[in-house]
């Protein structure tokens, strides 16, 4: 009896006072990872914010040769670049590349790009995700099997693998790898919601509400989803650190952003192989330093909300 | 014990998801853009000789043909000739020899994950709160966090750039003849004698390895750390520590194997990463296996090369997966159940 | 020797000037190779020069071993088996044709044909006779003549099949000859369909070496690991997980320069700017493939040095008169010439590894036109010829590139880019739409783009293989409407895909074709430089670039000498020390 009274009870609170009365905000603001983690994505969101609306575009994707220095160092050092022969100065504080573009906007637009990116692939993957999961946990039998086996087919490769193999059939461009990345993530959601959403159902109250007539689609959003909700965000969040470095893996490698565009994968492929062993080490090393950050910032916070949550959700989630 | 039934089990659930990798196989070479016997004819082939290349490939068949051919020669682990990249020659012999460069460089890299991983693990958890321990927990977090397209770099400009201690791409030095028996090329060197081609190969394999590992130590470390403090919180523990044995022995004994579990299940499982990654770090460090063939072959639209080596990642990872689970079997055997 | 005028060995080409390589001759070069790591900054390239009186006696033996480290492993060690300049970089050293490219010039000279002579549609040669093979078997017609039949011969047994043999079979070789017949043990007669200028050019091309019969009959398709060849240099051993091609000298060699160093490694060394570091730290002996960016390293490395020239290529832009009707104007496609800044396009966008071209071929071609000057970007001129031609609104067009750098086109998306703002100022928009390179092949074969992106790189340094292959729509001149300087491909069988322009000027199409058909050199070239002036006036294209060639070599290497085609001559090499 006892039980019963208390699950209906959650299942009608949304989520918002769930989690206002749960431990978890208290728990996870507590938790200083946590929280570094959360700042950090808030300065990346804010710098992205920023660069969107005042990095000019054309300055940071156009050769600049003639315009800026070639090559320059970052402004600190104080030393001539081997090659080109130029001073560092504090107008590019991160020096200038092989197209004598500042490097320092060229990351700055950067986060705006692995933001926004990252943002639409992790927000699709999740609905598509969830979708999938709750359809299969609910009608169970032959929609369950047809859409976990395709799941697990998907699951068979290594994720980069698969992208690859997806970016081979569509082609290249930073569109076509976001669709790519989001078939990759889709079924890591779609198992994990299935999860959730199968020990929603197994609690009598879905049975009762089934019983006083409720539509499907009123028990799914009612009742399923918000049950969900927790193992989601988690995933999410986790998942979106993951998404940025493979956004920027996929352009490191060519397939990707398209040249010129100041995505932090291709300033990282153009300065390993160029810039690298020349001496010319800024051009890789600060794309590759924000996108660090912004990964792990991601990774604070998503390791913060697992310890918050309950602790069954390490085998939930991973 | 391993139990047969599970294995059996496993393996026969294994079957649909196998024929669906292969079919997602199959369906690239025929979704993908452009015409694959443009691919081998080249720019100045005619028309009529194009038409030709595609008839003799077969891509005049009716697609349910092509596709049973196709099945049939994937369980043979034939998947055709290369269009491109080395023109004519079966994918399976340009595998053979590109599989173990990636194999040796992705396993001494997980080794050298496991080697450091475990014990960082267990320190933490052995000094839950210590310095040491959040240092450890922080380092393995940021560990995760730098994708190996950076990490490769760094370490290329401080161990190979500053320093000067270790090679900064390639397997060996150009000089040294290698003349292969199995490709493992450390392997190899030691086999025929060769010292200072060994230790020429071992330089070589440093940095990628660290690389690699510190990948995969900071996954390991972290997965031995919370599943290593789970155990010391069981009741059992308490018990043996309550009976007056001496703590930390206590936990060493009674609680690694136990601890070891989901350390299994992420090694497994990092494994795959891992092999995805190998794409990378091929790539940032010039070293000519699976990944970087990969990545040329999707250029260059060699899709017979695309498709095995895709194939014989997912069948790899498989693989490891079932493993992984037979393992887990072994050290826990209620995962039956 | 050689009869006619066109065979003396005249070299119509300064020998520096002369251009491009062994990478370059095999114009298909990476129909994708080359990209597998290419980047922002990269270019295929091909020989250098380094003057050839440096090959000196003083070290006729230097033995030792010569490492040469590029971009990407070969696919293949059979000639017949790739349209690919990688690969024919070693198949060069291990086989030779029965015509020679002269080093460091585009002029022929003998190779296992001692004398040939060409007359109407017959061109005879005498085989040169004590000639062994590399697994001891004598050369002899029968040789040659299995050689070309199974390049092309789809009922000889030995035919491998078009999925094995290239499509240069036909192309330079099937395409132009009725029968090839062996007439003595040392004489060889191939009939031509009709009088082909280019064919002895053809002849000395990568893909027209000598297979040996006992091997051809021994290996088959094997022959791309297993080379038996009758070059200067023997092959060893291929070791794919290591990237590694391992030759050695043939000691029993019958030409006169035999391998001067011991051993020669071919390597891959990925990254440009990893192969420039293995050159200065002593892992690599000559390197190619560099990009702007890896060449600096080279030229400030006091251990090795950088060597560049012209190459024998064009990188272009195509309008396509058959689809996109305002480029049927003369006066557009001016405009749009005189819009376009080419200049700064290859000086800052592809950074001083190309030239600004005027025309389709580089100076070192015969028949180039010295008076005709690349158009200068002048958009007043252009905004008024575009009113003149009732566009001076602008229009919109599709501009298609293919994605990755090629040689030719180093950087061809930030080349797009800055077409479509030149060509913004004067009201016309361009789409861009960029693919990988072979879909990109597929879309402009079937005439899909309103303009592109293309290049080509020489197959045998004729200008024939600029002006007839690239801008002769390949149908009869009778068959071009009346009052039209384009076709329709679709209502044309046979058409030449490869101009991507459908341009069909008859007076234009009438002087290449002469060209074609007549042998001697002094009637040729007035033919190719008016072509040049015709193609000036009416530009089918935006003319662009011609890429550089730039190689780096250690210091103590000797003799290496330029290679516009042919090459590398790694047999004139000697390591000093």
């Amino acid at each position: 009896m006892s039980t019963e009274t208390q699950t209906e009870d959650v299942g009608q609170r949304g989520i918002v006072e769930r989690l206002r009365a749960s431990p978890f905000l208290s728990e996870l603001l507590s938790n200083r990872l946590a929280v570094a983690g959360l700042t950090i994505i808030f300065a990346m969101v804010a710098i992205a914010l920023y660069s969107r609306l005042f990095v000019d575009l054309g300055s940071v994707t156009q050769s600049q040769i003639g315009t800026n220095p070639n090559l320059a160092p970052p402004s600190w050092l104080s030393k001539k670049t081997a090659i080109t022969g130029e001073y560092g100065t504090f107008a590019y504080p991160f020096g200038t590349d092989i197209q004598s573009r500042d490097i320092f906007s060229r990351v700055l637009y950067g986060t705006w790009l692995a933001m926004k990116y990252g943002t639409i692939t992790v927000g699709a993957s999740t609905l598509l995700g969830v979708g999938l999961g709750i359809l299969a946990a609910y009608y169970g039998d032959i929609t369950d099997n047809v859409i976990m086996r395709t799941m697990d087919v998907l699951l068979a490769f290594p994720s980069l693998l698969l992208a690859l193999a997806l970016v081979a059939i569509f082609g290249t461009g930073l569109w076509k790898v976001v669709i790519a990345l989001t078939l990759v993530y889709t079924p890591r959601f779609a198992r994990v919601v299935r999860g959730a959403a199968l020990k929603v159902l197994e609690d009598e109250y879905i049975e009762a509400t089934e019983a006083l007539g409720a539509k499907d689609p009123r028990v799914i959003v009612r009742h399923i989803l918000p049950n969900c909700l927790a193992p989601i965000t988690v995933q999410s969040t986790l998942n979106f650190g993951l998404a940025i470095i493979d956004l920027a893996a996929l352009s490191f490698l060519g397939f990707g952003a398209e040249a010129g565009t100041p995505s932090w994968g291709l300033m990282l492929s153009n300065g390993v192989k160029n810039g690298l062993l020349t001496g010319d080490w800024w051009w890789s090393f600060f794309p590759g330093l924000f996108l660090a950050i912004t990964v792990l910032g991601f990774n604070l916070l998503g390791d913060g909300m697992r310890d918050a949550l309950d602790p069954r959700m390490r085998e939930t989630v991973d | 014990m391993i139990s047969k039934r599970f294995v059996i089990k496993r393996l026969l659930l294994l079957v649909p998801v196998l024929f669906g990798v292969a079919t997602f196989v199959f369906a690239i070479l025929h979704l993908a853009p452009g015409d694959p016997a443009r691919v081998i004819a080249g720019q100045r082939a005619s028309e009529e000789f194009v038409r030709q290349v595609r008839t003799e490939l077969g891509l005049n068949d009716p697609i349910w043909v092509q596709y049973g051919r196709f099945l049939l020669e994937a369980v043979q682990l034939e998947f055709g000739n290369s269009y491109q990249i080395q023109k004519g020659t079966p994918v399976k012999q340009i595998l053979r020899y590109k599989l173990p460069v990636t194999l040796e460089m992705a396993l001494y890299g997980q080794f050298l994950g496991i080697l450091f991983g475990i014990p960082v693990g267990l320190l933490g958890a052995i000094k839950q709160d210590a310095i040491s321990d959040h240092v450890t927990r922080i380092g393995a977090l940021a560990g995760i966090s730098v994708p190996i397209y950076w990490s490769g770099p760094l370490l290329i400009l401080l161990f190979a750039q500053v320093l000067g201690w270790f090679p900064a791409s390639g397997r060996i030095a150009s000089t040294f003849d290698i003349n292969p028996i199995t490709g493992v090329i450390t392997f190899d060197t030691l086999v025929r004698g060769n010292f200072a081609a060994f230790e020429s190969a071992a330089m070589h394999l440093f940095l990628p390895a660290a690389v690699i590992g510190i990948y995969s130590m900071a996954l390991i470390s972290r997965m031995m750390r919370s599943s290593m403090l789970e155990v010391i919180r069981q009741d059992y523990m308490r018990t043996a520590r309550a009976k007056g044995q001496g703590s930390k022995i206590t936990i060493l004994k009674h609680g690694f194997r136990n601890a070891l579990i989901p350390v299994v299940t992420v090694i497994g499982i990092q494994f795959g990463t891992l092999l995805g990654g190998a794409v990378l770090t091929e790539t940032v460090f010039g070293i000519a296996g699976i990944g970087t063939l990969l990545v040329s072959a999707i250029q260059v639209g060699d899709y017979p090369v695309v498709q095995g080596t895709v194939l014989m990642f997912a069948g790899l990872f498989t693989l490891v997966n079932l493993l992984v689970d037979v393992t887990y079997s072994y050290l826990d055997p209620r995962i039956e159940q | 020797m050689a009869t006619d005028d066109n065979l003396k060995r005249r070299s119509f080409l300064k020998a520096a000037g002369g251009a491009t390589a062994a990478a370059t001759l095999a114009g298909c070069t990476g129909d994708g190779e080359g990209d597998a790591t290419t980047t922002e900054e990269t270019t295929e390239s091909g020989g250098t020069t380094e003057e050839s009186d440096e090959t000196t006696e003083e070290s006729q033996s230097s033995g030792g071993t010569l490492t040469f480290a590029r971009g990407n492993d070969s696919g293949t060690l059979d000639f017949q088996n790739t349209t690919s300049g990688e690969d024919a970089k070693v198949t060069n050293q291990i086989y030779d044709g029965l015509i020679e490219f002269e080093p460091g010039e585009t002029s022929l000279k003998a190779g296992l044909a001692t004398e040939w002579n060409v007359e109407g549609k017959t061109v005879s040669l005498t085989l040169r006779e004590g000639v062994k093979f590399h697994n001891g078997d004598e050369f002899t017609a029968e040789d040659y003549v299995a050689t070309y039949r199974r390049f092309v011969d789809e009922d000889y047994k030995h035919y491998p099949g078009t999925k094995y043999a290239s499509a240069y079979g036909p192309y330079a070789l099937g395409n132009w000859i009725s029968s090839v017949s062996k007439e003595g043990t040392y004489e060889v007669a191939i009939e031509l369909n009709k009088p082909y200028a280019p064919i002895l050019k053809n002849l000395a091309m990568f893909c027209s070496k000598v297979h040996s019969l006992s091997a051809i009959e021994k290996y088959g398709k094997d022959l791309a690991k297993n080379p038996v060849g009758t070059g200067p240099f023997k092959f060893e051993s291929w070791d794919t997980g290591n990237q590694r091609i391992r030759l050695s000298a043939n000691d029993d060699y019958w030409g006169e320069e035999k391998a001067k160093v011991d051993e020669l490694v071919f390597t891959a060394v990925g990254q440009n700017s990893s192969r420039a570091q293995t050159l200065v730290s002593g892992g690599a002996d000559i390197i190619d493939g560099l990009g702007a960016q890896s060449s600096k390293v080279v030229e400030n490395s006091d251990k090795a040095e950088l060597l560049e020239m012209p190459g024998i290529n064009v990188g272009y832009m195509a309008f396509n008169m058959s689809k996109f009707e305002p480029f049927r104007k003369k006066k557009v496609r001016q405009a749009v010439n005189y819009a376009i800044n080419t200049k700064a396009i290859v000086n800052t966008i592809f950074k001083g590894i190309a030239s600004e071209a005027s025309q389709p071929i580089p100076s070192s071609v015969m028949g180039y036109n010295e008076n005709i000057d690349p158009y200068p970007q002048d958009q007043e001129k252009a905004q008024k010829l575009l009113e003149e031609a009732g566009h001076g609104d602008g229009f919109e067009f599709e501009l298609a590139t293919f994605k990755n750098p090629r040689t030719y086109n180093p950087s061809p998306v930030q080349a797009a880019q800055t077409v479509k703002s030149n060509l913004k100022e004067v009201g016309i928009t361009v789409n861009i739409k960029q693919m990988p390179f072979n879909p990109f092949l597929d879309y402009t074969n079937n005439y899909k783009h309103d303009a592109c992106f293309l290049g080509w790189m020489t197959d045998n340094g004729d200008p024939d293989n600029f002006y007839y292959a690239l801008l002769h729509p390949g149908v009869d001149r009778s068959a071009v409407p009346d009052g039209q300087d384009w076709i329709n491909p679709d209502n044309h069988d046979n058409v030449n895909t490869l101009d991507a322009a459908a341009w069909a000027n008859t007076d234009f199409m009438k002087l290449t074709e002469e060209g074609q058909s007549t042998y001697k050199t002094s009637e040729r070239k007035p033919k190719y430089q008016k072509a040049a002036e015709i193609f000036h006036e009416e530009c089918p294209w935006v003319a662009m670039d011609h890429a550089k060639i730039l190689r780096g070599v250690r210091e103590n290497v000797k003799g290496y000498t330029v290679a516009p085609i042919g090459g590398p001559f790694l047999n004139l090499v000697s390591l000093e020390q």
